[in-house]
């Protein structure tokens, strides 16, 4: 009982009579005590050494021996094993081979045990082993059946039907053909049903459920719009005020991945009071693994193409996202910020009047100089957005003596990461799609005059590995020197004399096939101005 | 005609294709999210010639799967007092996801090839598609995307409107200077109706890119 316990001592596996002691008990005749040993290695193992050393002292050998005893100590043995197996691929082609894969059917078999507690353990070391290596699970009517044998699982009353919960959670994560099956096998529908039993679920239940959930929606349109289809926003905005923060956590990632969707989200499904109060609420919660996960909510959700009037910003969400772009935590700052580049997502005037109105260019100009990288990437994605759409728009970055314009350029000669960069060049390639004064101001930025002689940084980015960098990189350009303006002549011998042009040529041929042709744009564009290539 | 929304389920595979070796179609810069389109849709009839304008917004495009979604909004429509907004999804042909057959939506292989064949950029493709229905193709260097774009509802009218949303378009998109073209094929309504649009820059002297990022 005492090594049931995550209070009890760890134990030391790696001194040598420790693990004597441990194998005595391991071979003791008595179920109670081997059920103890096997505890121990379930509570104690967790690093690879350890569960290396139990390999080779023949412990997986042991515990299938010993899953023929008793009940207790064959649930011991199936815990016992999933945690010397765990993240190990070693330990787990090991086990796989033993006795020609006989052992591994002795664990498999035990999906279909009488006892639920025994079908649920089996199944959670064969997840184990699934996520550990995939490989040995080729036959579809195993997993079909694991997902099954769990899905029936979870109608189990007790403590086998929370973990149960989790478990497919577990299995299911990242996994579209597992989520498939599980789609097939109407797991959303039964999942929801027992949500709405109206018993009250235990915590860990209902978190594993939530979770479930999510995962099944996190890459399959299918199951997205069947998820939503049974009317179940309800059940999702009352687990948002659930007294656990696991639930709660639990039920925005639930709602977040269901946001995925891009046609419910231009169907207006979440754009209501009755599902953007809460999830606004809980951006003051608590719990920071909730603040975290309803940040992640909001930011799909704010996506709201349905319609320009928006119940996130009518309950002052702008001004909340300004707070936590401003966190102590890059990660909140980071979401925060992805949350406002979405908001502004071809958002008309007014709504980017919201935002710049409070930033303003000193604050945003922190923002994109932030020392994070992601945070700069979704400061840099935000400005985009924000200067695109009607040309007005573009004001924003000469705001305090052009002072954004100037950060950006700044940021850009830094050599930055390809993400970062990929942004900065589409916030000047938007701003180069204006008049001619934000093109020169613009070209001013790629040739700033304190920086003469050295490489342009739009060299550099266009020998990037990074296509999207060069497409971006390409685009700004094919902007600046756009035949309809007035000045595109000089800016397009600025561009040459620089090696800008001369290199696009040799460019011709790039494996992209995307830059291959915005390049094309360019000589096509070149040519007309006298050029020749 | 009362709106059929039609759920797309498993891919319509061409024998003999392995979707396993198949990559999805590259990004095509102008085929993206927030790119928006302007033109025409020529829905003339015996009785008479008629155009309404139309505007197209890509919403949304995950080319891992063929899939990119948006709306439609068809101005100047006689039985409408306003303009008339749809959302649709559309399955990009890439030989993994989608082929160039259908198989739903009652287009049979001579409707396919009907109508892909009235694009100029097909003709290229038409022969290995008719012998073993493209499998052979190599989509990702090809500077023209095929696609199939369904409308699934009306966004700000009823359906007792008077409109059908009950067929699709073929459609295609020229990469390089993100034309789009395409024929309406419904059983029920007139055939060939074509659909002509050009990228819309939005008073602007270039192109303009806005972005988003679902986590």
């Amino acid at each position: 009982m005492i090594f049931q316990s995550n209070q009890a001592p760890k134990y030391d596996f790696l001194q040598e009579k420790n693990m004597e002691f441990l194998f005595s008990l391991l071979n003791s005749e008595n179920e109670n005590v081997s059920g103890l040993g096997a505890s121990i290695i379930a509570h104690a193992c967790g690093t690879s050494v350890e569960q290396r050393v139990l390999c080779e002292a023949g412990v997986l050998e042991k515990l299938v021996i010993l899953l023929d005893g008793s009940l207790s100590q064959r649930e011991a043995c199936l815990e016992s094993l999933a945690t010397v197996l765990k993240n190990n691929p070693e330990a787990v082609s090991d086990f796989v081979g033993l006795e020609s894969g006989r052992y591994f059917n002795s664990v498999t078999e035990l999906t279909k045990d009488r006892y639920p507690r025994t079908r649920l353990l089996s199944c959670l070391c064969l997840v184990v082993i699934y996520n550990t290596s995939p490989s040995y699970f080729i036959n579809m009517g195993t997993k079909s059946s694991l997902i099954t044998t769990l899905l029936e699982l979870l109608n189990d009353p007790g403590q086998s039907g929370d973990d149960a919960a989790l478990g497919l959670s577990c299995l299911i994560a990242e996994k579209e053909d597992l989520q498939q099956l599980a789609y097939e096998a109407d797991a959303i529908k039964n999942i929801v049903d027992i949500l709405r039993t109206g018993s009250e679920l235990q915590p860990r239940r209902l978190q594993g459920l939530f979770l479930s959930l999510a995962e099944l929606c996190s890459k399959l349109e299918d199951c997205r719009c069947s998820f939503l289809s049974l009317q179940v926003l309800d059940l999702l905005t009352n687990a948002l005020r659930h007294k656990d923060a696991d639930v709660r956590a639990a039920a925005c990632i639930c709602f977040r991945n269901a946001a995925r969707s891009v046609k419910s989200l231009s169907a207006g499904r979440f754009n209501s009071d009755h599902v953007m109060l809460p999830l606004v609420q809980l951006l003051h919660d608590p719990s920071s693994s909730v603040q975290v996960a309803v940040l992640g909510a909001l930011s799909n959700i704010v996506l709201d193409f349905s319609s320009p009037k928006s119940s996130f910003i009518e309950y002052g969400g702008i001004k909340q996202l300004i707070e936590l772009s401003k966190s102590m935590d890059p990660n909140a700052r980071c979401s925060a910020l992805r949350a406002l580049r979405n908001l502004m997502f071809l958002a008309d005037n007014k709504r980017k009047e919201l935002f710049c109105s409070d930033v303003k260019a000193q604050g945003f100009a922190c923002l994109i100089s932030d020392p994070e990288p992601p945070v700069q990437e979704q400061a840099l994605a935000l400005l985009r957005n924000l200067v695109d759409g009607c040309i007005s728009s573009i004001e924003f970055v000469f705001d305090e003596d052009g002072l954004i314009l100037d950060t950006v350029g700044r940021q850009l000669r830094k050599a930055p990461q390809a993400q970062m960069a990929i942004q900065g060049m589409y916030v000047l390639t938007n701003v180069a799609s204006g008049t001619e004064l934000h093109k020169e101001a613009v070209m001013q930025q790629l040739f700033p005059q304190a920086k003469a002689g050295s490489e342009n940084f739009m060299l550099k980015f266009l020998q990037s590995d990074e296509s999207q960098l060069r497409s971006a990189t390409v685009w700004t350009i094919i902007n600046l020197i756009s035949p309809s303006s007035p000045g595109a002549f000089d800016r397009h011998v600025k561009l040459r004399n620089a090696g800008i042009i001369p290199q696009l040529k040799n460019m011709v041929n790039d494996a992209c096939l995307d830059v291959k042709i915005r390049i094309r744009t360019v000589l096509g564009q070149s040519m007309s101005f006298g050029d020749n290539y | 005609m009362p709106v059929r929304v039609v759920e797309s389920n498993t891919p319509a595979q061409v024998s003999g294709t392995d979707p396993g070796n198949r990559s999805p179609l590259p990004p095509s810069s102008l085929l993206g999210a927030g790119q928006a389109f302007s033109g025409t849709q020529n829905v003339s009839n015996q009785q008479k010639e008629e155009a309404w304008r139309v505007n197209v917004q890509i919403q949304g495009i995950d080319l891992e799967h063929g899939y990119l979604c948006g709306t439609m909004e068809a101005l100047n429509v006689p039985m409408a007092d306003t303009p008339v907004i749809t959302f649709w999804e559309g399955e990009i042909v890439d030989g993994k996801n989608y082929t160039f057959y259908t198989g739903k939506w009652e287009a049979t292989r001579e409707d396919d090839m009907r109508h892909w064949s009235k694009f100029p950029s097909f003709s290229p493709l038409q022969g290995q598609v008719e012998t073993d229905g493209g499998r052979q193709l190599d989509l990702n260097n090809y500077p023209y995307i095929f696609m199939r774009w369904k409308e699934q509802y009306f966004v700000n009218v009823g359906t007792d409107c008077g409109l059908t949303i009950a067929g699709f378009y073929y459609v295609c998109f020229s990469c390089s200077d993100g034309s789009i073209s395409g024929f309406y094929y419904d059983p029920n309504s007139s055939p060939f109706q074509k659909l002509e649009l050009k990228t819309v820059n939005e008073g602007r002297s270039g192109f303009s890119f806005s972005s988003y990022e679902l986590q």
